[in-house]
């Protein structure tokens, strides 16, 4: 059985945030909630300052907090390695949110996709409201609803249930790829079986010295990161008294 | 005779008024999502989970103490038994109220027995507490009819005492082994919520016991109080101890997330760096049971345990909230570095909703089923 992860090279990641725009639209994410998000970090003080950029996501740990915390086990480990997660079981105690060292998992506060719902027109008689542009489409929800989600989750998850990334299981077990990793246009997200030594990944993580977000917890994460974008020179220099 | 029944209609009156206030905030809280709270990303656990905890640790505290005439064969507390037994239901019912209505999806419970998971501390704490609820119904139950010695009712007492040491334990635990947050102290939160589970019963018991000895006045030999009262002020000096231990390595560490931890205001203000809530409702009211004038007065009794039944919802509050304030991981990028909380108007009905059932069971448990009656 396959064991999947996914690499992510700084130095080719340009953070313009297409990973997360395609997974908001392949998972029909709701506002405020972010399978796909980011680190940001701004270190040194002016005018000596860089910015640095993780792109995050679920780790899909081994040993995942969120996994052995859930108490009905709708958070649960697949053959292949993706934590995922079924509403059905969930009963929004929140304690994998509470649990995860990452802060990928998010709740559903309210009912997702309520904007969207919305029958004010912004200009009344010039532009179509919401619920028309959505009704217009013939679409569910949202004008961006994408049924395929549907086929391992329910397409759009209920208020009072907690969500986050599943490395898109159902591209997966058709043979695709994950969206964010498909959209990435550095080709900075590398995804494959860690097992098979022939794979991109395995490839990648004996060719470089790969680091994982808070590896000190023994979590044993399944998001990989290599190299670092870094431009900046300087000249050879000891330092000086 | 006529004004205190009148008295009495108006308190059910009043109770009754709040339980539709409590079944109108559990429809609004189901048909529109727990968006009405003031809670988000980062400050998942709010004031219901707080107050779960604490009438939970409460209901076990009570149960603790029932043990010494019910399990260790104390017989002189026998006239406190029952009444002990039938706190610790009552204040676990209104427990349950409170965490019913913080889950999300409360009608997918019926996965907790269809997929338990064993290694997950919610799933024990939730089934142990729902057999503690069961077994110390029954065991009610049965000193209602007069049985108390029969070895079904001893196996009953001892059950409902192991149950009552390990809940707390499991509660401590659900805080402890989270890998993310190590200002929960990991192990040692067990130890804490089992110590503050038997002060706050204590409390509780002393409390409430003088109020409707004062209120009734068909009560129990003032002695035994006095007795109660020093045991309370033993559960209260170790909580002081232990909360100075805890207070001492926050201050002494250099542990990353502790030094973030120092930077959170305190929930409910602080006195030259202590919290408030831990001066005056943990160690002003320890003081004050040290003078045995105080501690030996009604009064006294009542302003301490009132003052320490406070206080520990509050430091519960506090440890729930500074645990939680700062955003994990990406989170950051959408919060600010600490959150702040004060509960919604819905949090507070919560609350209310879980006082109200507690108070409809003790008053009528009260009322109609002689709460100090010892086996003949």
């Amino acid at each position: 059985m396959s064991r999947y992860a996914m690499v992510i090279d700084l130095q080719r990641c340009v953070g313009c945030g297409s990973c997360s725009i395609a997974c908001r639209n392949e998972n029909n994410v709701p506002d405020g909630i972010y399978w796909s998000n980011k680190i940001t970090e701004t270190v040194g003080t002016f005018p000596n300052v860089r910015h640095h950029y993780i792109p995050t996501l679920c780790n899909h740990c081994e040993y995942a907090p969120c996994v052995r915390g859930c108490p009905t086990k709708a958070m649960h480990k697949l053959d292949n390695g993706i934590t995922m997660h079924d509403p059905k079981k969930c009963i929004g105690c929140k304690y994998c949110e509470f649990n995860c060292p990452y802060g990928v998992i998010y709740f559903n506060w309210k009912e997702p996709h309520q904007f969207w719902k919305n029958n004010k027109a912004l200009f009344k008689g010039g532009t179509s409201s919401p619920r028309e542009e959505v009704e217009k489409i013939g679409a569910k929800k949202t004008p961006y609803f994408n049924p395929e989600r549907g086929a391992t989750l329910p397409a759009n998850r209920p208020k009072g249930v907690v969500e986050k990334c599943t490395f898109c299981d159902h591209r997966v077990r058709k043979g695709l790829l994950p969206r964010c990793v498909e959209a990435c246009p550095a080709n900075a997200r590398i995804f494959g079986d860690i097992k098979a030594s022939d794979s991109d990944v395995a490839k990648l993580l004996g060719k470089f010295r790969p680091f994982r977000l808070r590896e000190q917890l023994g979590t044993n994460p399944h998001v990989f990161y290599v190299r670092d974008f870094n431009p900046a020179q300087y000249r050879p220099t000891k330092g000086g008294v | 005779m006529s004004a205190k029944k009148g008295l009495f209609s108006t308190w059910l009156t009043v109770l009754g008024v709040a339980v539709l206030i409590g079944l109108y905030t559990a429809y609004k809280l189901f048909s529109e999502g727990h968006g009405l709270f003031n809670t988000n990303d980062v400050i998942l656990w709010s004031l219901p989970l707080g107050v779960y905890i604490y009438l939970a640790l409460v209901s076990s505290g009570l149960t603790l103490l029932s043990a010494l005439p019910l399990v260790f064969g104390i017989r002189k507390y026998e006239p406190f038994a029952k009444r002990l037994v039938f706190l610790s239901v009552a204040t676990l019912c209104g427990a349950f109220v409170s965490i019913g209505l913080e889950l999300g999806s409360i009608f997918h419970m019926i996965y907790y027995m269809l997929s338990p998971n064993f290694s997950s501390p919610i799933w024990w704490m939730g089934a142990i507490y729902g057999v503690e609820l069961v077994v110390l119904t029954v065991k009610f139950a049965l000193m209602h009819k007069g049985d108390w010695h029969s070895g079904l009712s001893k196996l009953l007492a001892t059950a409902s005492f192991i149950l009552a040491l390990v809940a707390p334990l499991m509660i401590g635990s659900i805080f402890g082994i989270t890998e993310s947050r190590v200002t929960y102290f990991g192990p040692v939160m067990s130890i804490y919520c089992l110590l503050m589970a038997f002060m706050s019963g204590t409390a509780l018991f002393l409390f409430y016991s003088l109020l409707v000895n004062k209120l009734t006045g068909n009560g129990v030999p003032a002695e035994l109080y006095d007795e109660f009262t020093l045991i309370f002020t033993y559960a209260t000096a170790i909580v002081v101890g232990f909360t100075l231990l805890k207070f001492t390595i926050e201050s002494a560490t250099v542990v990353p997330e502790f030094l973030v931890y120092h930077k959170f205001e305190h929930a409910f203000g602080a006195i030259q760096g202590f919290h408030t809530e831990v001066l005056l409702g943990l160690f002003l009211p320890f003081v004050l049971l040290l003078i045995p004038s105080v501690r030996n007065s009604v009064g006294g009794k009542i302003v301490t345990s009132a003052l320490i039944l406070i206080g520990t919802l509050l430091m519960h509050m506090e440890i729930l909230l500074a645990g939680q304030s700062h955003p994990v991981g990406p989170k950051a990028e959408q919060y600010p570095e600490f959150v702040k909380y004060f509960p919604s108007i819905w949090e507070f009905l919560v609350f209310l909703f879980a006082l109200t059932i507690m108070l409809i069971l003790y008053t009528l448990g009260e009322r109609y089923l002689k709460l100090t009656e010892v086996p003949e």
